[in-house]
């Protein structure tokens, strides 16, 4: 693996408060390596999604929430007033529980971010919407029907296709917040595929309920409860001889 | 009917009869008023034929000779025009409630839109003759002339006396009334656009404005546009309103500066004068003609507004 031990996010003393003041991330410090898979696992409204959603800042898109603390990326506090949000959620990409085609064909959703960052030339375009495919593993199953409607695709296609999407921009990091969840088991295999094999390309974070997922496609695991992070440590780890008492009975099964 | 009563206590029984009887009740009334409106109109319908009326630009009660035309052409545009100002109005007012209001803001404007659709036609009508008619009389419309008059073609729309009681001031009272309608439509359909396809648009960097442009509007057109047929149909039946500064001029004329009759105005300024039996024919013949327009009008709009929610479900 490339630059293994490189730093890609480090979160310090996170807090975060949705807008009714309800305290959602309680001091939460990790880091991300480069290139590596991080899975957040625990029960509902344990904070996992709240923290992935805070990487390309997607609560700003509601009133009230409010950070405290920092998230570097790239030498920078992504918290900070000075950063272009159109910018960050271009570097870091998200692929959400249920596949989100947009209502075009399934060029012009690959392209869709390409043409938003001022890309018109068509030989450029193309070129670009096939290596995301490629990329996605979805180019063969599509390739002859690129001007049909996305909503056409199966589940799963939409799915690798929504991936493409986020990879023609060329982030450094996907968030992935249940990718599968909506998928049938053979889908889910595939996107699982996927995404061990992204992160030769990209750092990736990934939110999942099932704990066999980030099992067999993590690095890390970070395990979380009411808010606050228990615990996190390489995969292995976590999974065989956990170092708290909470993450052993949860991915034993005994609550949640 | 038996399958729906079989094997309910007998109370059920009388319940589910009442409401089945209400329910029926509604089909019957329809039948019935297109039966009569058929048989009323006969006398017309073999006079000048079933279609064949509706292109004659003819109306001399005294020859009792009857034509369609130029109603149905009062009606053609003056609904057009007021689709063609509200379409857009409506959307907007759509766009900012749902996507750009802050909370507080949505509720008074959406309790407003609702007050604007439930102010009697009436009103608007006599709004439309005292203020809004010599406004566009002795202001709007000298301003568009001196504008628009001198360029060739489309100069003839804005030609002729300004007197403020036209197609155009009856377009733009029709507009504000069903801009309620537009706007009320569109919004319930841009609601249901799912927030994770919204967010998914920021997420890969998209801005508000092109968000609304590329994910929610195309996600919500069929909505939109049954929205937009629904009041079309409501243009089409309006008559108070447009009655007042309409004119009832049954002249076919292209400048929006001159007045002009629709079905409607036809039907609620001459049924008192209507004299021989071949005029009240005329008129039935006439409602005939709206009735079936409104018919197809609103199963289109049913159509695209139902259609909408399966294309995206699967």
């Amino acid at each position: 693996m490339n630059n293994g031990n490189e730093i890609e996010i480090e979160v310090k003393n996170l807090n975060f408060y949705y807008s009714g003041g309800v305290h959602a991330l309680k001091g939460i410090s990790l880091a991300v390596r480069r290139n590596s898979i991080n899975a957040f696992i625990g029960p509902s409204g344990c904070g996992k999604t709240t923290l992935l959603r805070c990487f390309n800042r997607m609560h700003d898109l509601y009133p009230g929430n409010r950070y405290e603390g920092e998230i570097i990326f790239q030498g920078r506090n992504i918290l900070g007033g000075d950063i272009d949000l159109i910018d960050l959620r271009s570097r870091v990409g998200m692929v959400f529980q249920k596949p989100t085609p947009f209502p075009m064909s399934i060029f012009e959703n690959v392209a869709y971010g390409l043409r938003l960052r001022g890309i018109k030339k068509r030989a450029d375009l193309s070129e670009r919407v096939e290596r995301a495919l490629h990329h996605s593993a979805l180019w063969d199953e599509v390739k002859d029907k690129l001007n049909e409607s996305a909503y056409r695709l199966s589940g799963g296609q939409q799915q690798r296709l929504v991936i493409a999407r986020a990879l023609a921009v060329e982030p450094e990091v996907l968030l992935f917040d249940e990718p599968t969840s909506a998928l049938d088991p053979i889908s889910t295999a595939k996107i699982e595929e996927l995404v061990v094999e992204l992160k030769k390309a990209v750092t990736i974070i990934i939110v999942t309920h099932n704990m066999q997922q980030a099992a067999r496609v993590s690095d890390t695991s970070g395990f979380f409860m009411l808010g606050e992070l228990i615990e996190i440590d390489s995969t292995d780890r976590i999974f065989t001889t956990p170092s708290n008492k909470l993450t052993e009975d949860y991915i034993t099964g005994r609550f949640g | 009917m038996t399958a729906l009563l079989k094997g309910r206590s007998p109370i059920d029984l009388v319940f589910a009869s009442m409401t089945a009887l209400a329910a029926f009740t509604v089909c019957l009334i329809m039948l019935g008023v297109f039966v009569s409106l058929v048989r009323e109109s006969s006398l017309s319908i073999n006079k000048f034929g079933a279609f064949s009326f509706m292109f004659s630009s003819d109306w001399d009660p005294v020859k009792e000779l009857f034509g369609a035309a130029a109603s149905i052409f009062g009606t053609a545009v003056t609904t057009a025009l007021a689709l063609f100002f509200a379409v857009p109005i409506g959307i907007g007012i759509a766009v900012f409630v749902t996507e750009i209001a802050p909370d507080s803001l949505k509720g008074t404007i959406g309790a407003a839109i609702e007050l604007l659709a439930a102010i009697p036609s009436i009103v608007y009508g006599m709004w439309g003759l005292f203020t809004l008619a010599p406004l566009m009389g002795k202001t709007v419309e000298p301003f568009m002339q001196k504008i628009f008059g001198g360029i060739p073609v489309v100069g003839h729309l804005f030609s002729g006396n300004t007197t403020g009681i036209d197609m155009f001031t009856s377009s733009v009272v029709l507009s504000i009334m069903v801009v309620p309608f537009i706007a009320s439509v569109s919004r319930d359909s841009f609601n249901q656009t799912p927030s994770i396809l919204k967010e998914s648009a920021y997420g890969v960097g998209a801005t508000r404005w092109e968000v609304i442009r590329d994910v929610v509007i195309p996600y919500s057109k069929r909505g939109v546009f049954g929205g937009a047929v629904l009041s079309l149909g409501r243009a089409l039946g309006e008559t108070m309103a447009v009655a007042f500064v309409l004119g009832n001029s049954k002249r076919i004329s292209l400048s929006l500066f001159d007045a002009a009759s629709t079905i409607t105005v036809t039907l609620a300024n001459e049924f008192t004068e209507a004299d021989t039996d071949m005029y009240l024919s005329a008129l039935y013949h006439l409602a005939l003609i709206l009735f079936t327009l409104s018919f197809i009008t609103l199963a289109v709009a049913k159509f695209f507004i139902n259609r909408k929610t399966e294309e995206h479900d699967r």
